[in-house]
């Protein structure tokens, strides 16, 4: 009877595993299928033409660049900030709590509201216009919490010793940071920054109505009145007219250049933050 | 970011500007392809942007947000109400007609043409099924265009003399033209609002509009450019106060012989005279 | 804890509480804005706004109730199609997939979590709608847009998420206990069933409510599949019928053409920034009874189990 149940049970779950692994397998199949064929070099080099429909996507892959670009350099100093004062200067573990519950609400925040935020402060209250520097910010806001999580979580893991050991040769907590903590926590924040770009590449809406426009673009020359174009903003307009056969495979080249970027972040990132786990848990 | 927020206040407010033109989905193939024109002859950059439609262009060329503004229908006291200190100077391009499309298993299916009291008995939820109006035997799916649209306002005057007298009425919401016609096209009995030229009369096609005397009117080429079908549309491009610079060099572009194949290219009715061919 | 001299008038420590300072008012500002610039709605409505079926934003009715009933539709179905599967999942992933199969589970996992939703809606509208049409049939949807359409696409994006802090939530068990319980001759079920499941269940619920969370606040994905029709209010609540027809959600409504429309008019952009309120006020409630339950891992060192909403999970202490 027991056995009946364990046999059951581990199928049962075997299935739903199985289920996953499967559903895993033919998305990323299709999306490799149907993205791969259609993306070559020139894809990648040359301007859309035909009101952004055909041609290639090198001022959507730029306007995505730069977008990211700015979110890092925004969210990479208040990262620091916050996560120092909370691993070094906050010392009741309450009050770390506090700060890493509010960081994972905030990592919870829906992103379109970030867009109708972008355009009431950047439309309304600065009158910017749609500008790229807006997107930029909104993103860095957006994936600030997930790059001050991962930076906290490696100040947390510093062996005590090491703290002591400096405080032992007199060294100022200001002092300390910059000697220990810092060079020891670094590969937590860049593993959080690779994620945070990758998830920064492929979101459209903070974006939609502040920073991407559709076609025109190509170089922001200032920054107000300056928007860029972008992969998932392109992509997005895009699939609400699927169903020209030639729209069809631009958009599906498109998607896998946005992938391929998503990507290239997210595998960059897996070797450290496995190499960061195993020190964490067996170092 | 200290540095970022220092550059945000050192920099001036407007650095090497591009013309930005905003509205319609309709009229954005005809202007972004003279945009993409003048970028390669003349090197002048003009972002084309279709979000918002009609009214998203004119309330934004209001707002002074944008340079010019593309509209598929025309101004309103609204407009002009709402935006009393901006001087809307509306140029036509070219024409174009607003049909009420169907999917093709209603076309062969037998409906042809609707007259303006079915579409409201439909639009209003009083016919709910094709074969009250001479189709097959299927319900009907409205895909009721986004009420900023010139495409829906159009309409809207049409069936019921002014979009404020419009029955307020929840359907599933179709966007640009390009999702229109996807909606309509892979939606077995379907019907939407359409410009008459987005139609291939083979996935999705125009119905004519059944006149009191029984007689029918197609939205053929002809019978808009004799004034025959009644929802007939102008394709507008807005400044406000008289074009200058970039625009007028846009606006110039598209009212010559070249900017009126364009517009010819991409389905409308040009201008019954082009302006004299310019230099570029 | 660093026993050093603390230092009152440290730069370092004064840089770290300006840019703390700034980022909490940034956040606090965002929710303080949405309050205020939605005033002129409450004002105008009241409590008729979260009650009120009908929204016409010409005749200048507000009523919110059926995209707050699209919202929690749809992501109820994700989650109830997620929740057995992913849930399934993790235990297969934390107890009985082989110890070196489970970094490359984990990293597909991971890859799939990070997919933009901009991609799934795309799936979605070339794959799923059609597909979603013919399975619906007995229903008699008019399209494949539905907001059931919208609860198997969450469900889908919502999996990885699932299985990942599943897992990690079983992995919090600690081994001894396991090997307690096998030593007392349990079954392998037995001790899943008995022994990790019972001491994971609060993560086991905090990850579901994080994934709640993340279905709550998607927009792209279901825009796109979702048919968007306003005042969809179903006659009987809970009939599967219900979810067969095309509906609207606090994000789809936020995300769309409205919002464009709403800009210059202080009543109707009041009207939209209010759901963006509703909406924060939702998925915060959600986020942090999530958060609260996998709390003991918040309180350890390395041991933090960092989900975000692309899944990205920036720690992963049990790999």
């Amino acid at each position: 009877m027991r056995r009946l149940f364990d046999r059951a049970f581990t199928l049962l779950v075997v299935s739903a595993g199985l289920l996953a692994l499967m559903l895993f397998v033919a998305i990323a199949g299709y999306l490799a299928w149907r993205g791969l064929g259609a993306v070559d070099l020139d894809f990648l080099t040359q301007p859309s033409r035909g009101a952004g429909a055909e041609g290639g996507v090198r001022y959507q892959l730029l306007g995505t660049l730069i977008l990211i670009a700015t979110a890092l350099a925004a969210a990479v100093p208040p990262a620091l900030g916050i996560g120092i004062y909370r691993g070094v200067y906050l010392t009741r573990p309450q009050a770390r709590r506090r700060v890493s519950l509010l960081l994972f609400v905030a990592n919870g925040v829906p992103s379109i509201l970030y867009g109708i935020f972008g355009l009431a402060v950047f439309g309304q209250l600065l009158g910017w216009g749609k500008s790229w520097l807006a997107g930029g910010l909104l993103l860095g806001m957006m994936i600030l919490p997930t790059l001050t999580l991962a930076f906290a979580e490696r100040v947390d893991a510093i062996p005590k010793k090491y703290l002591e050991a400096a405080a032992g040769l007199g060294l100022r907590r200001a002092q300390i940071v910059r000697a220990v903590i810092l060079p020891q926590s670094l590969g937590g924040l860049v593993s959080g920054a690779l994620l945070g770009l990758a998830r920064a590449a492929g979101e459209t809406a903070p974006i939609l109505f502040i920073a991407a426009v559709f076609s025109g673009a190509t170089v922001p020359h200032g920054i107000v009145e300056s928007p860029v174009l972008a992969l998932p903003y392109h992509i997005f307009v895009l699939a609400q007219d699927s169903f020209q056969p030639e729209a069809e495979t631009h958009l599906w080249a498109a998607a896998a250049v946005l992938l391929g970027v998503v990507l290239v972040f997210a595998l960059v990132a897996l070797p450290l933050r496995i190499r960061l786990h195993e020190e964490a848990h067996h170092g | 970011m200290f540095f970022l927020v220092l550059a945000v206040l050192a920099l001036p407010a407007a650095g090497g500007r591009a013309l930005k033109v905003n509205g319609s989905s309709t009229v954005t193939p005809v202007v972004a392809d003279a945009a993409d024109l003048l970028q390669q002859t003349a090197g002048l950059e003009i972002v084309v942007d279709p979000a918002g439609g009609s009214s998203g262009g004119i309330s934004a060329l209001g707002d002074g947000r944008v340079d010019m503004a593309m509209s598929s229908r025309p101004l309103e006291p609204g407009d002009h109400s709402k935006f009393p200190s901006t001087d809307f100077r509306p140029v036509t391009i070219g024409y174009d007609a607003v049909a009420m499309v169907v999917s093709r298993d209603v076309w062969q299916g037998g409906v042809h043409a609707l007259s303006r009291q079915q579409v409201r008995d439909i639009y209003e939820g009083r016919i709910k099924r094709w074969s009250a109006v001479g189709g097959p035997d299927r319900r009907i799916v409205f895909f009721d265009k986004e009420p900023g649209r010139g495409t829906w306002a159009m309409f809207a005057k049409w069936a019921y003399g002014d979009t404020q007298k419009a029955p307020l009425v929840s359907f599933p919401k179709v966007g640009s033209n390009q999702e229109t016609r996807t909606k309509v096209a892979s939606t077995p009995g379907a019907m939407s609002q359409l410009s008459a030229s987005w139609t291939d009369g083979e996935t999705i096609f125009a119905l004519g509009i059944r006149r009191p005397d029984a007689s029918v009117v197609y939205p053929t080429r002809e019978e808009i450019a004799a004034g025959h079908y009644p929802i007939r549309r102008p394709l507008l491009v807005i400044t406000d106060g008289p074009a200058t610079g970039a625009a007028k060099t846009l606006l110039d572009l598209l009212l010559s012989e070249r900017g009126q194949a364009l517009v010819e290219k991409h389905g409308y009715l040009p201008l019954e005279k082009p302006a004299a061919t310019e230099a570029h | 804890m660093i026993p050093a001299r603390p230092a009152r008038r440290s730069l370092t420590r004064w840089f770290c509480l300006a840019v703390s300072g700034l980022t909490a008012l940034a956040f606090a500002g965002m929710v303080a804005l949405f309050a205020f610039e939605s005033l002129p709605v409450w004002r105008h409505a009241g409590f008729e706004y979260l009650r009120g079926h009908q929204w016409f934003f010409r005749a200048q009715r507000f009523g919110a109730l059926p995209m707050v009933y699209g919202t929690l539709a749809v992501s109820a179905l994700a989650l109830l199609l997620a929740a057995p599967v992913g849930l399934g999942s993790a235990v297969f992933v934390a107890e009985i997939l082989p110890a070196r199969l489970r970094l490359p589970a984990k990293t597909a996992i991971e890859l799939l979590a990070g997919i933009p939703s901009v991609v799934y809606g795309l799936l979605g509208v070339l794959l799923l709608r059609g597909w979603m049409l013919r399975v619906l049939a007995p229903f008699e949807p008019l399209s494949g847009d539905t907001l059931a359409t919208g609860g198997v696409l969450l469900a889908v994006m919502i999996l990885p998420t699932v299985v990942t802090l599943g897992d990690d939530a079983l992995r919090g068990v600690a081994r001894s206990q396991r090997q307690a319980a096998r030593a007392l001759g349990l079954t392998r079920a037995e001790t899943i069933v008995r022994v990790s499941l019972p001491q994971a269940l609060p993560g086991l619920v905090a990850a579901l409510l994080l994934a709640l969370g993340r279905a709550l606040g998607e927009t792209i994905a279901v825009f796109l599949v979702i048919g968007r029709q306003d005042n969809q209010w179903p006659e009987h609540l809970l009939s599967p019928a219900s979810l067969a027809a095309a509906g609207q959600t606090l994000t789809t409504k936020l995300g769309g053409s409205e919002t464009h429309i709403a800009y210059g008019d202080p009543l109707h952009w009041a009207a939209m920034v209010a759901l963006a309120l509703v909406l924060a006020i939702l998925v915060a409630s959600v986020t942090l009874a999530g958060t609260w339950l996998g709390r003991p891992r918040l309180a350890g060192a390395a041991s933090a189990n960092l989900p975000s909403p692309a899944g990205g999970d920036p720690g992963d202490p049990h790999a």
